[in-house]
């Protein structure tokens, strides 16, 4: 029963809490830039109008794949925050992604192709670090379920620094931030229009930003893990951790696929693999 | 309740611009006005965007960029001229590359003059284009209720071949009338009225997915020539002839002068114009069987 209401809250919740979380970065962003910047609702009001605008469609399968990401990403969200096996998680979102990318190739313009392209550059570069912290989570609670990770006594973050940072390192590519948002973003126009998404309009457009407003709550939720065993303080240093992003979103620039794909991998080979040696020898 | 007037995304065009006009729609961005405030975004992709600011003339290299981009923005949407090049060509109007403002190629709904338009101006035009973005998305839902079934639209060169078949028909009885079936609208072809699109605005009426009437016209010395008001026979006498020439004249509210010319045996048409307060001032005989009367309005000026 317990399972079946937060499921429920998550698939009610989630798109109100992922739209107000992008509205308060806005804003955020916009007074770190001397704005006034919009109104917190503004992403609802934004994809509200999308729903009413005309969609324009190359092929038509490419909304089929962008429904099939909101479902996956929704699917995703409700085996987490239900509790259920990490490892499914990361493989759900994986196909979540997988179909958002093959969307991308769809539309066909070169814009959106390179977009994808990237994307799944990004995948590589963050994958390995999701995968190694779900490792890390079960080296230090001995089980995969969340309910279990949850429930462990310590906050992980105590056992996980390096994970934890190399997470937190990554986070902006799942967010498609700066210095990661290579595959596409606001800010992106002068260089990519706006890569994955450019051939997207109207309804579909709408249907790509509510699941990504569910994408960035699940996101938050898996920073939350690191800070689990305390409910109130682990939500307190979850929302540090994206005004961190955000933070480096204003100050950094993007950089280009190779850096980020070198980059994200050293830092999960040195944090990541570091922090899960380090663990083998003192566990043993 | 509709979302479109909290969140409009906008794509930037700078036509031939000297950027005075385009650094100021950059600025309304920017943190002292920062547009953003009021949900403005920036967008660089023709299909994410409402509104289409436009700075700068168009001229022979830029009108297909112009065109492309507005058939790539989804309905409902509106266009914005920024500036006085972007209205009517300014100083670069007679120019013998520019073909003038933007409206020569695209139905323009708001106007912002000004070399450079200042910021507060840029803002105000497109707050004004909300409130015509709102009516349009009303005109559409009333179209798929189908309590309003006929559009009237800007047509473009895709339509040259079904206007063309229109005109024809539309013709026939003017043909029959003075016995000439060497009258020009019957004569002309395809790649001709394919070239006119380049110079000329189009209008068509659109029921149920065909096109059943038309209006073209331009500008020249401050003086709007419309001519080949067409409506097929079977929608005569219905009012589309009216709200083709509301429609045109609308487009052209900035010329002073408006001009239009029938056959000296048309009566329908003469009286036709004159309930729109045009007036008879030349007649002039074109061959044998026809003569042409010209009539004019003048724009009513405050």
């Amino acid at each position: 029963m317990k399972i079946f209401i937060s499921i429920i809250a998550y698939i009610a919740l989630a798109p109100f809490l992922g739209a107000i979380l992008s509205g308060v970065d806005r804003k955020i962003t916009a007074r770190m830039q001397g704005r006034v910047g919009p109104p917190v609702l503004q992403p609802l009001y934004d994809a509200l109008k999308l729903i009413e605008k005309e969609s324009l469609v190359v092929r038509k399968s490419q909304n089929f794949y962008v429904a099939f990401f909101l479902m996956f990403i929704i699917f995703t969200g409700a085996l987490f925050f239900s509790g259920k096996d990490l490892l499914l998680v990361i493989f759900a979102l994986t196909l979540a992604e997988i179909f958002f990318v093959l969307g991308g190739y769809k539309a066909s313009s070169p814009y959106s192709i390179i977009g994808s392209q990237r994307a799944l550059i990004q995948m590589m570069a963050y994958e390995p670090v999701i995968i190694l912290s779900a490792v890390g989570m079960y080296m230090v609670t001995k089980s995969f379920y969340i309910t279990d990770i949850i429930s462990y006594g310590k906050p992980l973050f105590y056992s996980l620094p390096g994970l934890l940072f190399a997470f937190i390192f990554v986070l902006p590519m799942k967010f498609s931030k700066s210095p990661f948002d290579l595959a596409y973003s606001h800010h992106a126009h002068q260089e990519l229009v706006k890569g994955m998404t450019t051939e997207f309009s109207g309804r579909s457009l709408a249907m790509i930003e509510v699941a990504h407003w569910y994408e960035n709550v699940l996101m938050l939720g898996f920073v939350g893990l690191f800070f689990a065993n305390n409910i109130l303080i682990g939500i307190a240093l979850t929302f540090l951790a994206y005004f961190f992003v955000i933070i480096i979103d204003n100050t950094f620039a993007r950089v280009k696929w190779e850096m980020a794909l070198m980059s994200s991998w050293i830092v999960g080979l040195l944090f990541g693999v570091g922090n899960i040696i380090f663990l083998f020898f003192v566990l043993r | 309740m509709s979302y479109l007037k909290k969140s409009p995304w906008v794509i930037h065009y700078d036509g031939t611009s000297c950027n005075g006009c385009d650094i100021e729609v950059l600025a309304s961005l920017a943190p002292r006005y920062d547009v953003e405030r009021l949900g403005v975004i920036n967008t660089g992709n023709p299909k994410h965007a409402d509104i289409f600011l436009i700075t700068g003339s168009v001229n022979d290299q830029n009108r297909e960029v112009v065109q492309n981009i507005y058939e790539q923005m989804p309905d409902p949407k509106v266009v914005v001229a920024i500036g006085i090049c972007a209205t009517s060509g300014g100083i670069f109007s007679e120019c013998y590359n520019v073909l003038g403002g933007v409206n020569k190629v695209l139905p323009v709904d708001v106007y912002v003059p000004g070399c450079a338009a200042r910021p507060e101006s840029i803002i105000d035009g497109v707050v004004k284009a909300l409130k015509i973005l709102e009516d349009k998305k009303h005109k559409l839902i009333a179209m798929a209720l189908g309590t309003e079934v006929l559009a009237i639209e800007p047509a473009n060169i895709e339509d040259a071949a079904e206007i063309l078949a229109l005109q024809k028909l539309a013709y026939q009885s003017e043909a029959e009338l003075y016995n000439d079936f060497a009258f020009p609208p019957l004569m002309q072809t395809l790649p001709e009225l394919k070239e006119d699109f380049k110079t000329i605005i189009f209008f068509k009426a659109v029921m149920n997915g065909i096109i059943i009437g038309s209006v073209r016209g331009y500008v020249k010395d401050d003086t709007c020539y419309i001519y080949r008001r067409i409506v097929h026979p079977i929608y005569q006498n219905l009012g589309i002839g009216k709200k083709l020439m509301n429609e045109i004249e609308f487009h052209f509210g900035f010329a002073s002068r408006f001009e239009v010319f029938t056959g000296h045996k048309s009566k329908r048409n003469i009286n036709f114009y004159e309930r729109l307060g045009y007036r008879m001032f030349k007649c002039e005989k074109v061959n044998d069987k026809r003569h042409r009367v010209y009539m004019e309005k003048f724009a009513d000026r405050i």
